[in-house]
């Protein structure tokens, strides 16, 4: 290095190291500026010759520690005598041991810019660091005056400052070693220490957020607050909870975790370092301060989680007086119908018509024939339109056609019900197989609902027979049970809570059957006072899969819906709470199933999701209306569909989205039906309806019971046969946990399936074969499959490229090709 | 490197959390979850399961104890291992007769003779290999996802034309095939990330080729009428859609796989005769086959099952003598044969390789000495017939796994049961999460990865809370 050839002149040497230091920290606060400026959180683009040389720093950083320490020592034994023999000897030391002292400084510096490090840390060790390199060069100078113009006043505090150097040496040191190996690099060797895990030793760049002046919104604020709640519950609240308050300290309320403990306050908001609670999980476990005391360290996100929290003023949304989450009204509501305008009767248009006026939207034409019975036929009975009728329909020239012709398919008691089988049997996780059934624990309720749907029963009694079962009903809240000893919070009394709760009443308790909710209000008491109403006896209250001792009584959630016996047996409890569920006053219950309804045709709920009733919907008084009428209308679902697929709103043309997220978005705005894929289900049955079967009759695994109706399929429909690939790769799900709503993308295993499964591809072979007896020439094949499929002719540019693959003379091969090109359209696969 | 807190990542994950709070269903990543991402080294780019299904008994396999041969009216409680022990690579360390093969290499790996599989009551196999698989116990109220599933989440493939996440050997159409099914699922990550099944790896090209009968010029002309036609669709002209993109990318995708060059990895038929005949014992041997060809070619998660069926194959509930020295024959020469393929074309070194088994088995002890279950086997106290001789109850305190490669210890022994019965763990306890954490750990998968689900955290391990054994690590 050129400095170290400049040692004949060091006055002259310290200079240029000085200065040379200066400009580097220029340079390298103009480059971090830069670099800040463009990508605030990442250095690693320097240039390549600052990242090398700062490497160097851990290994030159050896002789100045070795030299400066060697020369302190050496200067003892001069005590007696300041010309003792080994004077040239330290002089030699603290000159090499100064240079390279700044050396390492400057080398450290660059290396502290490439990042990664604890600044805190980082900053302590560079000051030290930069300070004792200084305190080095003041000491060599004094010593230089002494020897060279005997200014031996001087001696005194040459002596004190090279002590102090020495000093620096070790505090820096220490820090350095910090950063490299870790504060825990000699401690987690000790044999009681728990802190085995030393590779993922702390070093996230808090201090980022230091000069961050920016607010967390309200929403941040509430989510913040919720995941820290989470890991103190997950963590804490065993000792520090409503159980158990060891050091007079409660973290599960807002009002106690801001008064602390017996030793005072445990956060400064705004300060965690200041901040006890966050001092003791930080610490390694072996410290006696350490928290939590039993258990494991946190994970280092969590710290980190607890840390900015704390930093962000702890921010805790006050929910003593008033609640932080949205709570929907319980009760029912009947707000009066908007005038009829625009010659719009369906009293669905009169809300929508109100809410489009509002919002500034202009209503579009509705959908043309075509598109509207494939889409309602799709949606009512979950089958394509058959060419001959499509005609029928286009032909008819009664002024209120679509209503007739809406009721005609309501009036397919068959193949409704057997549409509509599926939704229900996501719902009530109801299937043919699954788990459980080995060692009999699950119960099939496929014929209480296939006759149930058939016969259209009103959902007020539906929901009644499912909550105080028969024998062919019980399936639900008999719930799954595997062999062997299940987590508290899944033994079938809770499952049945669980499900129970989001399907009737889209509320999630699935939080609560473990520990007071931080989603909700709901308690752990709440959900165990539900799940008595399931259980033969009351349930031992388990928090966290922990018995508690403790029982609760047996309620309602809202106890406003009236009250259940604690004391009476399950069969009775239950009737009861069937009764008290689908009464008039539960407003909630009625909004949740029209809700459903409504997403199931709208393809997206006025409340999303649709399990979570409390969020709001994006027009309350709409769904408040129907929810009433619905009930006042005995719970009628046809009615309720009928009311739906007639009004103009659900005949307007679909709306399409770029960005699935924006359909859940808060700002969502509803402009007309969502464009929705065809379930695994319909889309089987609709190749099933042009080509032929994909399921024989010996995979049909419920019989229903000869029907009247004409026109029945004369194929096996998906819902009736056993879950199989095809069927799940196309989203039919397992129905182990309760579902509400289908994987709406496609995915690679899909397209596999579609591209070369077996099932899929023999079914349009065997059909291409049929085919070409029927039809035998190119021209009648393309018409037939584009009129079947997608319920129009093929346009001239379609027909020459399908002509192209089957010539004149179409094989089997070519007309197969064709089939599977068509059926993978989206034209084909969405319903529009 | 990047800061771990920078404030963008904070305002877009919780944005993010805004949106997906109303998202029907939709899992989103958690809240500052992957803030740690990059910040493991990771040591394996490539994992292989070789799941032994059924139970496989530790006395008998990788940790045999004093051996005590076949005599009729010999009394039950005295038999610790049907089998003698040989030498393996490493001094003092034994395997049980007829795994001299895996004896050979374990210079290039681990064995862990400590594993404690958990307590769930009356065993149900299935139930177990869920809990092994999904690090959770069944049943749960979200669909938890298989290992696999998660690690391809994380990570997508290495290969994109070759699926991040493999299953070779298994078929659901067995008993408890409900129960398997359970747990080969991506749950609640969405199909996406579920298993690509390959039930019989010497059928499994037909997975990633044309279907049956289809040549690749009219595989590539059907491709081309697809496009085509829906280039010209009327439909085209509404403007695009979330669906329609999804099932256009997808198909694409699917196109691109199953016309590639790299399905040849698929075809065991393309192996050289004599590596060929190594590794063909059976369905398994040629699992690792397909497994070996797989990650040379660039794998993500490859499980290679022994296959469940009750009774049968590792589910010795009789005859565990006769049939566990079956059993050897299937795995030990192609398991040795992976590894040192593996070695040889220098994937060893980034791929980890872990064999294990939901539990093992004792002859007396049902589940654990110290919280017995329910007993399934009958086992006579004194032995007249060979049929009772051999490992036949399920115990779940004492198990052994083997790991190799990825950036594990070589020449390792990890933990140790006791020589007299019960042969319990009595050093270095290690359970499911800590295994998923070190699978994990060595992929550079953070601890802490988990997506909120209905707004619960849900977690790789439960709550989070499960941590690497960082000392299998060399």
């Amino acid at each position: 290095m050129k400095e170290a050839k400049t040692t004949s002149k060091p006055g002259k040497k310290l200079v240029i190291v000085i200065g040379s230091m200066v400009l580097f920290c220029v340079l390298q606060i103009s480059f971090n500026a830069l670099a800040q400026s463009t990508a605030p959180s990442s250095n690693s683009n320097a240039f390549w010759v600052w990242r090398w040389m700062g490497r160097w720093h851990p290994m030159v950083i050896h002789f100045p520690v070795a030299l400066i320490l060697l020369a302190t020592l050496l200067e003892f034994f001069t005590l007696k005598k300041f010309t003792s023999p080994l004077r040239p000897a330290i002089k030699l030391l603290l000159t090499i041991g100064t240079i390279t002292a700044f050396v390492s400084a400057l080398l450290g510096w660059i290396l502290s810019k490439e990042g990664g490090y604890e600044k805190e840390v980082v900053s302590i060790h560079q000051w030290v660091g930069i300070a004792t390199a200084c305190l080095a060069g003041m000491t060599w100078m004094l010593l230089n005056s002494i020897l060279k113009k005997n200014q031996t006043q001087f001696m005194i505090a040459y002596r004190f400052l090279l002590l102090l150097s020495g000093l620096g040496i070790l505090v820096a040191g220490h820090y350095g070693a910090s950063i490299s190996h870790g504060k825990d690099y000699f401690s987690s060797t000790l044999p009681w220490s728990k802190d085995y895990d030393a590779s993922t030793k702390g070093n996230f760049d808090v201090t980022a957020f230091k000069n961050d002046t920016a607010k967390l919104t309200k929403q941040q604020a509430i989510e913040l607050n919720i995941q820290v709640r989470s890991i103190l519950a997950h963590n804490c609240y065993k000792c520090h909870g409503p159980e158990k308050i060891k050091g007079d300290l409660r973290l599960d309320r807002r009002d106690m975790i801001f008064k602390g403990g017996e030793d005072g306050p445990v956060i400064v908001p705004g300060d965690p370092i200041a901040s006890d609670l966050f001092r003791r999980i930080s610490l390694p476990s072996s410290d006696k301060d350490a928290m939590p005391s039993k258990g494991k360290k946190l994970s280092e996100a969590a710290i980190a989680i607890i840390k900015f929290w704390i930093q962000k003023g702890a921010p805790w949304p006050d929910s003593s007086e008033k609640s932080i989450f949205r709570i929907a009204a319980l009760a029912p509501r009947n707000p009066v119908l908007p005038p009829v305008t625009n010659e719009l009767s369906n009293p669905i248009d009169r809300w929508v018509n109100q809410y489009f006026l509002k919002n500034k939207i202009v209503w579009p034409k509705v959908v043309e024939d075509k598109t509207f019975f494939k889409r309602v036929s799709l949606d009512i009975v979950g089958l394509l339109p058959s060419p001959e009728e499509l005609e029928k329909f286009i032909k008819d020239t009664r002024p209120n056609k679509r209503a007739l012709w809406i009721r005609k398919l309501l009036d397919q008691q068959d193949d409704y019900a057997t549409h509509w089988l599926s939704f229900w049997n996501d719902a009530l996780r109801n299937d043919y197989t699954g788990t459980g059934y080995i060692t009999g624990g699950r119960h099939n309720i496929t014929d209480w609902l296939y006759t149930s749907l058939k016969s259209n029963k009103p959902y007020d009694r539906f929901a009644k027979e499912l909550l105080s079962p028969n024998d062919s009903s019980k399936g639900f809240i008999e719930g799954i049970k595997w062999r062997g000893v299940v987590n508290a919070s899944q033994r079938t009394e809770m499952q049945a809570a669980q499900n129970v709760s989001q399907i009737f009443l889209g509320l999630n308790l699935k939080c609560t059957s473990c520990h007071n909710s931080f989603i909700s209000d709901w308690k752990l008491t709440d959900a165990y006072a539900f799940a008595n109403i399931f259980a033969d006896s009351s349930l031992e209250i388990n928090r966290c899969d922990k018995p508690t001792g403790k029982y609760t009584g047996t309620r309602m959630l809202w106890t406003t819906l009236g009250t259940i016996d604690s004391s009476a047996t399950r069969a009775v409890k239950q009737s009861q709470l069937a009764t008290l569920m689908v009464q008039a006053s539960n407003g909630r219950f009625y909004r949740t199933i029209v809700n459903r309804l409504w997403a199931q045709m709208m393809g997206r709920g006025l409340i999303e999701p649709v399990d979570v009733m409390d969020n709001e919907p994006w027009d309350q008084d709409l769904l408040d209306w129907m929810a009433f009428q619905f009930q006042q209308n005995k719970s009628d679902m046809k009615e309720l569909l009928y009311l739906i697929t007639t009004s103009a709103t659900y005949q307007l043309p679909s709306v399409g989205y770029k960005d699935a997220s924006k359909i859940f978005a808060q700002q969502y705005q509803f402009t007309g039906m969502l464009r929705k894929r065809m379930t695994a289900e319909q889309f089987a049955d609709a190749a099933a309806t042009i080509i032929g079967p994909l399921f024989s009759d010996s995979m049909l695994m419920y019989h229903p019971a000869p029907s009247q109706i004409l026109n029945k399929p004369n194929f096996a429909r998906a819902a009736l046969v056993s879950n199989n690939p095809f069927l799940i790769a196309l989203g039919r799900p397992t129905r182990e946990t309760v579902t509400t709503s289908r994987e709406s993308q496609s995915n690679l295993l899909q397209a596999l399936e579609l591209t070369n499964g077996e099932r899929f591809n023999s079914m349009i072979k065997k059909g291409a074969q049929t085919w070409k007896l029927k039809y035998v020439n190119s021209d009648r094949i393309i018409k037939e499959i584009y009129v079947r499929a997608l319920g129009r002719e093929a346009q001239l540019a379609e027909y020459q490229i399908a002509k192209k693959i089957l010539g004149e003379q179409p094989s089997p091969s070519s007309i197969e090709d064709l089939f599977w090109a068509i059926l993978l359209l989206p034209e084909f696969q969405i319903i529009y | 490197m990047n800061s771990h807190w920078d404030r963008r990542a904070f305002l877009k994950k919780s944005s993010a959390a805004a949106v997906a709070a109303l998202a029907a269903g939709a899992p989103m990543a958690g809240f500052l979850a992957g803030c740690n991402q990059g910040k493991i080294k990771s040591t394996a780019d490539t994992v292989i399961l070789l799941w032994m299904a059924g139970g496989m008994a530790h006395t008998d396999t990788f940790d045999p104890k004093k051996y005590t041969p076949f005599s009729k009216g010999m009394k039950a409680n005295d038999v610790l291992s049907t089998f003698k022990s040989i030498p393996t690579a490493l001094d003092d360390i034994y395997f049980s007769e007829g795994l001299s093969a895996i004896g050979k290499v374990l210079n290039k790996g681990t064995v862990i003779r400590s594993y404690v599989a958990g307590d769930m009551g009356h065993i149900l196999h299935s139930r177990h290999q869920y809990h092994w698989h999904t690090c959770y116990k069944p049943p749960q109220s979200v669909l938890a996802p298989h290992i696999g599933s998660w690690i391809a989440s994380q990570l997508g493939p290495v290969n994109k034309v070759i699926p991040s996440f493999i299953d070779i050997g298994q078929r659901f159409s067995l008993g408890e095939g409900e129960e398997l099914k359970a747990f080969h699922t991506a749950g609640f990550l969405g199909n996406e990330y579920g298993p690509f099944i390959i039930p019989d790896p010497s059928a499994g090209l037909e997975s990633v080729k044309p279907p049956i009968g289809m040549n690749m010029s009219r595989f590539e002309k059907r491709n081309q009428l697809y496009n085509e036609l829906m280039s010209k669709s009327p439909m085209g002209e509404m403007g695009s859609d979330y669906q329609k993109e999804s099932m256009r990318r997808s198909m694409e995708q699917a196109y691109m796989l199953l016309k590639s060059p790299e399905a040849a990895a698929f075809d065991l038929s393309k192996e050289p005769k004599e590596s060929y005949d190594i590794y063909n014992t059976g369905k398994f041997g040629l699992g690792c086959l397909m497994a070996k060809r797989l990650t040379e070619k660039g794998a993500r998660f490859i499980s290679v099952t022994t296959e469940y069926e009750p009774f049968k194959n590792w589910d010795t509930h009789d005859n565990g003598n006769t049939r566990l020295a079956d059993m050897k024959k299937q795995i030990d020469a192609p398991i040795a044969q992976l590894i040192k393929d593996l070695d040889q074309s220098g994937h060893l070194d980034r791929t980890l390789i872990i064999l294990a088994s939901e539990f093992s088995r004792d002859m007396m002890v049902e589940g654990r000495p110290d919280l017995k279950v329910q007993e399934q086997v009958n086992q006579p106290d004194i032995i007249q017939e060979l049929k009772n001789y051999g490992m036949h109850r399920h115990f779940t305190d004492g198990c052994s796994m083997l790991m190799f490669g990825g950036g594990i210890k070589k020449g390792n022994v990890y933990g140790k049961t006791a020589d007299e019965r019960p042969c319990k763990t009595i050093e270095k306890p290690i359970r499911i999460e800590q295994i998923h954490q070190t699978i994990y750990h060595a992929l550079g998968i953070p601890e802490d990865t988990h997506y909120l689900v209905e707004k619960r955290p849900f977690y790789t391990t439960p709550d989070g809370l499960g941590r690497a054994a960082m000392d299998l690590f060399s």
